[in-house]
């Protein structure tokens, strides 16, 4: 188990959140676990950030949000990945492949 | 596109509010649930689950908090709570917010006022199409800045054959004349109305269009087919009755049948040095215009597309030199330039008018001034409110920005308030000051109002001045432990800073006040020394009127009634209470003509460098009627007639320069012109102001008219009493010599001297009225802080008291702590006057810039005014009770 969750870049964290639901659509909490599961523990979000990224992934158009009943028969909002934010999340992924790779070899160089 | 949907989802987060919030309670609270849910299935009891999620819910309240906080309508939202807050606080405070408002409307009211006047005159383009090509051609003579002159016909024929620069050049007469209606339609007498001779591309040139009918022709300047006339539309109004089937109708002008043409359209204004014209005629080239050193007339151009005042400047200088060369009699010395007409036109009003903007802008920043020190006050007040809210979590900056929405709310009040008295301060400078006769060549001042740039004006001063005066003060609150205010007893602030804020404004609106007392000084005292001016002659119980006189050569030849003279002394003069009576071409304070010649007995000039003097003609007693002392020799009689020799009366000016060491009685000229009459002098008269009481006395001679003639002669009459009383009878008397030649202008000459002074006087009075309200505000603000001072210090002076010290010391310790600033203000002030100053030369008459005079005097009146608005505090200290002081907190 690791001490502490490390922080998580705003850009970075849009972007696993839009890779989540790239594979299906869920809900809040869902992603919070998915999120968790697939670090193997490394990203632990807290509520907060969670919630107001995907406001903003809301607000830009990149997912879509729908009130469904949970197995529980509470509410909750699915989030799917519309369109445009399968095409951010393309790019993003390039871009970050990139930077990666441009970091690793300045980090190889020693 | 996510722009819109960011807005649409904004906009209902803000209108659906319930709504929204219970959506996210219901999100999160799923939330939670599962989260429950999955620590109970990891095998955490049921119990701990629980609780460990109602710790959760703590954070859960910041994550609800995170996310309002995200989208742009919180930021709307705050703002809003901002606005509702600080309408509540002001409204907690109505003696504050009053004093407040009232000092800023004050403040703003000034500006908007000045602004108003500008927006109505200087901002306004010329009413022609396309101003900016218009401009103004002149000869010019010899070198230095004053070199322009007027042309004449032929070097305007040869300027506008020879230019390319132009799209079409016309003149237009530089003096034009009053013309005599016979009786008209509405009016059963004949009345005179100012007119000018233009020529045919005049209105083309400026891009007028007739209302009714046409224009001239190029045929239509020649004398013999002139007799053409395009009428004002307010003459044709008022005269005919706006009859539209008066064109092509004949109208007698000077006893002629000249035919209606035209009519101008109702916005069309044209008094260019001159009343406003009513009637235009074709200019009717006569024998003299030929001359081509005559010069009488004006150039107006339009410059062609794409060429700039500097080329066609160029241009016209080269043609100069090429008619220099082929004309090296009349055209010696000559050069021509190009002035743009926009910029002609408003000379020293722009002067006048940017003084009285640097002052209103003095006044309002003595007005933010004084609100800053009382927000300042009110801030230290409010000191535990703050405290409180920023130990809650609030971020500086909120408060910050909670405090700029009170003071801009503050201005915007300030800016409303400011309107109505916009409102009266327009009216009142309207008419007060006689705007509408402000005379500006190209247009009519209909009104000065309140129009959407006057409106936007008041907006931007009041929300700038609302930071101005906000920021300082916001910002300081920031300063400070938290939890200092909020300890028992505590004082509330921490004074060190704070205090010399206060103290550093008020040292910067004395030194202001003094600057704008400074400058109204100067010009008060300017004012008292052209009044103080000798015009040269005695105006009191003087009456006069013009009266135009047949002529058959305008302005050289013989005289056209020889009579006249006689005929106006027997039958003026014979009317019970006249004491004398005269004529004279040209009145004073209205101008002269000039005329080169030739001195007798001294080494002949060369052509185009003639020595020469102002110019004009009258009758014998013109002298003794106005007051004008007769210092050697004799004034005309009756016997200077045409058979007689010529003769001349020079003033004492022109004797000085061309005779300085010898008797100019008996000497002689021979006048440049064609005529090149032999001229002797016979008498020597005092110097007359002719220009104005500010202007330098030019040299002058008088021809007799019995002599030569003038076909407008200002009658002046000295009559014993009221000169009004006796208008109609010697009116009457006039028409006895005159018959059916109307008389106009009748005027006091008390008051033309008086009205000599008027563009002066109106910047004078303003300026003063704002440096007074300057004066006061700073007091005011003095004051102010003087009181602040004492009730902080009251401890203290409890203290003191109670230690031994007397009232007489009280009171030296307040007046010192205040008067050691004033004193900073005062000399900051006074450097600041001595640069600020020089600006307003071109005002000033008789005194300098850096009068120390004046700058002592207001330094005087300024400290005695600080000291009084000090004293009023300064006795409330000296009546502490030290047991009182001592519990005070």
């Amino acid at each position: 188990m690791p001490d502490k969750p490390s922080d998580l870049v705003q850009g970075t964290l849009d972007m696993i959140i839009l890779k989540t639901l790239a594979l299906e659509p869920m809900h809040g909490y869902g992603i919070s676990v998915r999120i968790e599961q697939m670090s193997k523990g490394v990203f632990c979000l807290n509520a907060g950030s969670l919630f107001l990224a995907i406001q903003r992934l809301e607000r830009d158009g990149l997912i879509d949000g729908e009130w469904k009943p949970t197995e529980s028969n509470r509410r909750a909002r699915y989030y799917t990945l519309t369109a445009k934010g399968r095409k951010r999340l393309d790019s993003e992924t390039r871009e970050w492949g990139r930077q990666v790779a441009a970091i690793g070899r300045i980090l190889e160089t020693s | 596109m996510s722009l819109f949907r960011n807005f649409a989802i904004g906009l209902r987060s803000l209108f659906r509010k319930n709504q929204v919030d219970r959506e996210l309670d219901e999100e999160l609270g799923t939330y939670l649930e599962m989260e429950a849910a999955e620590k109970m299935r990891q095998g955490v009891s049921r119990k701990d689950a629980l609780r460990e999620v109602r710790l959760e819910r703590g954070s859960l309240e910041v994550a609800k908090e995170l996310v309002r906080s995200g989208g742009w309508e919180f930021f709307v939202e705050t703002c809003w709570q901002d606005l509702h807050y600080s309408v509540r606080m002001l409204r907690k405070s109505p003696g504050f917010t009053a004093v407040a408002v009232l000092t800023l409307a004050l403040g703003i009211g000034a500006n908007t006022t000045i602004f108003s006047v500008m927006n109505a005159t200087l901002l306004r383009t010329l009413p022609f199409p396309n101003p900016d090509s218009l401009v103004l051609v002149w000869e010019t003579f010899g070198k230095g800045p004053n070199n322009i002159n007027i042309v004449s016909a032929p070097n305007f024929w040869d300027f506008k054959r020879q230019s390319q620069s132009f799209e079409d050049m016309a003149i237009f007469d530089s003096a034009g004349r009053g013309y005599n209606l016979s009786a008209t339609g509405n009016n059963q007498e004949p009345e005179q109305v100012s007119g000018l001779r233009v020529s045919a591309g005049f209105f083309s040139v400026l891009g007028v269009k007739p209302l009714l009918g046409r224009t001239f022709l190029p045929e239509e300047e020649l004398p013999g087919k002139d007799h053409e006339v395009v009428l004002s539309y307010r003459l044709w109004e008022r005269g005919y009755g706006g009859d539209p089937q008066l064109l092509g109708r004949t109208i007698k002008i000077d006893g002629e049948d000249f035919t209606v043409v035209g009519v101008m359209p109702r916005e069309f204004h044209w008094q260019f040095w001159s009343k406003a014209r009513q009637l235009w005629v074709p200019v009717g080239y006569n024998k003299t215009d030929y001359g081509r050193d005559e010069n009488s007339f004006i150039a107006i151009a339009r410059l062609k597309a794409g060429v700039t005042v500097a080329q066609a400047r160029t241009e016209m200088e080269t043609i100069a030199g090429r008619l220099v060369q082929h004309y090296p009699t009349e055209d010696a010395g000559m050069g021509a330039t190009v002035t743009p007409l926009p910029e002609f036109e408003m000379g020293s009003l722009k002067t006048a008018m940017t003084a009285l903007m640097g002052a209103v802008g003095f006044v309002l920043l003595i007005a933010c001034a004084n609100v800053a020190n009382l927000l300042l006050a009110r801030g230290a007040a409010r000191q535990k409110e703050f405290a409180i809210r920023r130990a809650l979590g609030a971020p500086g900056f909120r408060v910050v920005r909670q405090l700029l929405t009170e003071s801009l709310l503050l201005g915007v009040l300030g800016g409303a308030a400011a309107l109505p008295l916009t409102a009266w301060g327009n009216g009142l400078l309207f008419h007060f000051f006689q705007l509408d006769n402000l005379n500006l060549p190209l247009r009519e001042i209909e009104s000065v109002a309140i129009d959407g740039r006057v409106f936007g004006f008041t907006l931007v001063v009041c929300l700038l001045a609302g930071v101005l005066f906000g920021l300082a003060p916001a910002i300081n609150t920031l300063r400070g432990k938290v939890n200092e205010p909020l300890k028992e007893g505590g004082r509330g602030s921490t004074e060190g800073g704070r205090s010399r804020l206060r103290n550093a404004l008020v040292a910067s609106e004395v030194a202001l006040a003094l600057v704008l007392l400074c400058g109204a000084g100067l010009m008060i005292e300017s004012m008292a020394r052209l009044l103080g001016v000798d015009p040269g002659l005695n105006p009191k119980n003087v009456l006069t009127m013009q009266m135009s006189v047949p002529q058959e050569e305008l302005y050289n030849g013989p005289p056209g009634l020889p009579r006249f003279c006689q005929d106006l002394e027997s039958h003026v003069g014979a009317v019970p209470g006249i004491a004398s009576v005269g004529a004279v071409a040209h009145l004073p304070f209205e101008g002269d003509a000039g005329r080169g010649f030739q001195i007798e007995g001294q080494p002949p000039a060369e052509p185009g460098h003639l020595p020469g003097a102002g110019y004009s003609v009258a009758c014998p007693n013109y002298f003794r009627t106005m007051g004008i002392p007769l210092l050697k020799g004799r004034e005309f009689t009756h016997q200077d007639t045409l058979g007689s020799a010529g003769v001349i009366v020079i003033n004492e000016t022109m004797a000085h320069t061309f005779w300085p060491k010898e008797d100019p009685v008996g000497r002689a000229i021979r006048l440049g012109d064609s005529n090149g009459a032999h001229l002797t002098v016979v008498g020597v008269v005092g110097d007359v102001r002719y220009r104005g009481l500010d202007e330098p006395v030019r040299r002058q001679f008088f021809r007799p008219y019995t002599q030569a003639g003038w076909p407008v002669m200002g009658i002046v009459v000295r009559t014993i009493g009221t000169p009004s009383a006796f208008t109609v009878p010697i009116k009457k008397a006039l028409a006895e010599v005159l018959p059916d030649r109307p008389v106009s202008q009748v005027e006091i000459m008390e008051e033309i001297v008086r009205n000599s002074t008027g563009s002066r006087r109106f910047p004078m009075l303003l300026l003063s009225g704002f440096a007074l309200l300057a004066l006061v505000l700073a007091a005011v603000g003095i004051a102010g802080v003087a009181n602040y001072s004492v009730a902080q210090r009251t401890q203290e002076i409890g203290i003191r008291v109670a230690l031994g010290a007397r009232s007489n010391d009280v009171l030296r310790l307040v007046l010192r702590g205040s008067m050691n600033w004033v004193l900073l203000g005062i000399l900051l002030g006074i450097a600041a006057s001595i640069g600020v100053t020089r600006l307003l030369s071109g005002l000033l008459y008789g005194v300098r810039p850096t009068d120390p005079a004046v700058l002592g005097a207001v330094s005087v009146l300024l400290t005695g005014v600080a000291l009084l608005a000090s004293y009023i505090p300064a006795r409330r200290a000296m009546r502490v009770d030290p047991m009182i002081a001592l519990r005070y907190e």
